[in-house]
C-alpha cells in the first residue's frame, strides 16, 4: 500500500509524456465542456463531458504527481462539486415540481424564463446535464483519488504544502 | 582660592560638553539608522509592487493567450454561432483557461513566440517530405529482394535544452517511419532504427539543426537566423 502512494505521489519523469499532457489538458477540458454544452445538438451530454473532465485530472495525477494535482483540485473542492451537481440536478426537478408540473417537467420552468416552452425545455435540459457533467466528474475523480491513495483517510500532508 | 573653582568649573563645563557631545552622536547615529532603515523599507515596498505588477502583468498575458487559443478551438467544435453558445463558449473558456493557463504558457519566453509559430509552420512541409522518402524507403525494405533490414537500438546527445524542443524531435523522430523514440534521459536519445540507412539520417542531425533553428536554442547560432535579421540591419541603415 505504501508502494502505491510512493508511486502516485512521484512525477513520470519522462519529458515527452510530461509535455504531451501538459499542452493536451486544456484542451482535454474544453472538448468536455464542449461535449456538455452541445450535448442538446449532438451525441454526447452530461455524462460523457463529466467523463472526459475527469480523466484531464486523472492525467494531471498520473503525470504530475498527486500532491500538484491535488493543488489544482483539492479533495475537499471535490467533494463539493460532487454535491453541487447533484443539488442542481435535484434543485431543477424540484423547481417544476414546486411551479406546479411533474419532476423534471421542464415546460413549467416557462413561467419563471418567459422564452417559450420549446427554449425553456431546451434550457432546463442544458441545466440538468450541467449537473450531471459536475457530479461524475467529481466521482470520476474521488473514485481514482481512492485507488491512487489505497482508500486512506486524505493524506493531509501531502496535501496541505507541509511536505511538498 | 577663585582660581581652584575656576578650574573646577571649567573642568565641569568640559565634562557637561563632552556628555552633550557623545549623546548628539547617538542621535545622530539613531537618526541615520533609522532613515536607512526607511529607506530600505521603502525601496523594498516599491520593489514588491513592481514585481507583483509584473507578475500579474505575465499571468494576465498567458490567461488571454490561453483564451483566444481554446476560444478558437471552441469555434471550430462547437458550429452553432448565435449569441447563446457563443456565450457559453466565452464562459467555459474563462473556466479552463484560469484553471489550466499555468499549464499551457508553463515557461514562456517573451516577444519571440510570433517567430516559432512562424518557423514551426515552415517545419511541417519539410517533416511531411521526410516522413514521404522513409516511407519509400521502409516499402522498399519490406518488399525489395534483399535483406536490409538490420534494427538496432542507436544513442546521439542532443544539444536541445527546453522541454518543447525536445519533445518536438522526439516526435519527429517517432513521425518518421523506420524510427521510434523510446527514451529521453539527460539529454541523451535513444531512438529503436529499422535499417542502416535511416540511422545515419538520423545521426546527420539536420532535423535537430532545423529544430534548434525553430526554438531559438541559445548555443545555437544559425545561418538562417542571420538571414532573418538582415531586413532589420537594412531598416536600420
Amino acid at each position: 500500500m505504501t508502494g502505491v502512494n510512493d508511486m502516485m505521489t512521484k512525477q513520470s519523469d519522462d519529458v515527452i509524456v510530461k509535455t504531451l499532457s501538459r499542452l493536451l489538458i486544456p484542451f482535454m477540458q474544453i472538448y468536455a465542456l464542449y461535449v456538455i454544452a452541445h450535448g442538446h445538438y449532438s451525441p454526447g451530454g452530461g455524462f460523457q463531458g463529466g467523463v472526459i473532465l475527469g480523466a484531464s485530472i486523472i492525467l494531471l495525477v498520473i503525470t504530475y504527481g498527486l500532491d500538484n494535482a491535488l493543488r489544482k483540485m483539492s479533495e475537499k473542492l471535490n467533494t463539493i462539486l460532487c454535491s453541487t451537481g447533484v443539488f442542481i440536478y435535484a434543485g431543477i426537478g424540484v423547481l417544476c415540481l414546486i411551479l406546479g408540473g411533474n419532476f423534471l417537467d421542464y415546460a413549467e420552468l416557462d413561467q419563471i424564463l418567459h422564452v417559450g416552452i420549446a427554449q425553456a425545455r431546451s434550457l432546463g435540459i442544458l441545466g440538468v446535464e450541467v449537473g450531471v457533467g459536475v457530479t461524475v466528474m467529481a466521482a470520476m475523480i474521488s473514485i481514482f483519488l481512492d485507488i491512487a491513495t489505497g482508500g486512506l483517510p486524505s493524506k493531509e500532508k501531502n496535501i496541505q504544502g507541509k511536505r511538498a | 582660592m577663585e582660581v581652584t573653582i575656576l578650574v573646577q568649573a571649567t573642568d565641569e563645563s568640559f565634562e557637561i560638553l563632552e556628555k552633550a557631545r557623545e549623546r548628539s552622536k547617538d542621535v545622530l547615529d539613531i537618526a541615520a539608522r533609522l532613515t536607512s532603515e526607511a529607506q530600505s523599507v521603502q525601496r523594498k515596498r516599491v520593489e514588491a509592487i513592481f514585481k507583483g505588477a509584473r507578475q500579474t502583468k505575465t499571468e494576465i498575458t498567458r490567461f488571454t493567450a490561453t483564451f483566444i487559443i481554446l476560444f478558437g478551438c471552441w469555434l471550430l467544435l462547437s458550429g452553432h454561432y448565435d449569441l447563446f453558445h457563443i456565450s457559453i463558449g466565452i464562459l467555459c473558456c474563462g473556466l479552463v483557461s484560469h484553471a489550466t493557463h499555468d499549464l499551457l504558457f508553463a515557461n514562456p519566453r517573451a516577444g519571440d513566440m510570433r517567430v516559432i509559430v512562424k518557423r514551426f509552420i515552415t517545419y511541417i512541409p519539410w517533416l511531411l517530405y521526410q516522413i514521404v522518402l522513409s516511407n519509400m524507403h521502409v516499402a522498399r525494405l519490406a518488399l525489395g529482394p534483399k535483406n536490409l533490414i538490420d534494427p538496432k537500438i542507436i544513442e546521439f546527445k542532443t544539444k536541445l535544452e527546453s522541454d518543447i524542443s525536445l519533445v518536438t524531435l522526439a516526435n519527429s523522430i517517432t513521425l518518421t517511419p523506420g524510427t521510434i523514440t523510446l527514451d529521453i534521459r539527460d539529454g541523451v536519445y535513444y531512438v529503436h532504427a529499422v535499417s542502416k540507412k535511416t540511422a545515419e539520417d538520423l545521426l546527420t542531425g539536420e532535423m535537430e539543426d532545423r529544430i534548434a533553428h525553430i526554438f531559438m536554442e541559445a548555443d545555437h547560432v544559425y545561418v538562417q537566423d542571420t538571414l532573418d535579421m538582415a531586413p532589420v540591419f537594412v531598416a536600420l541603415k
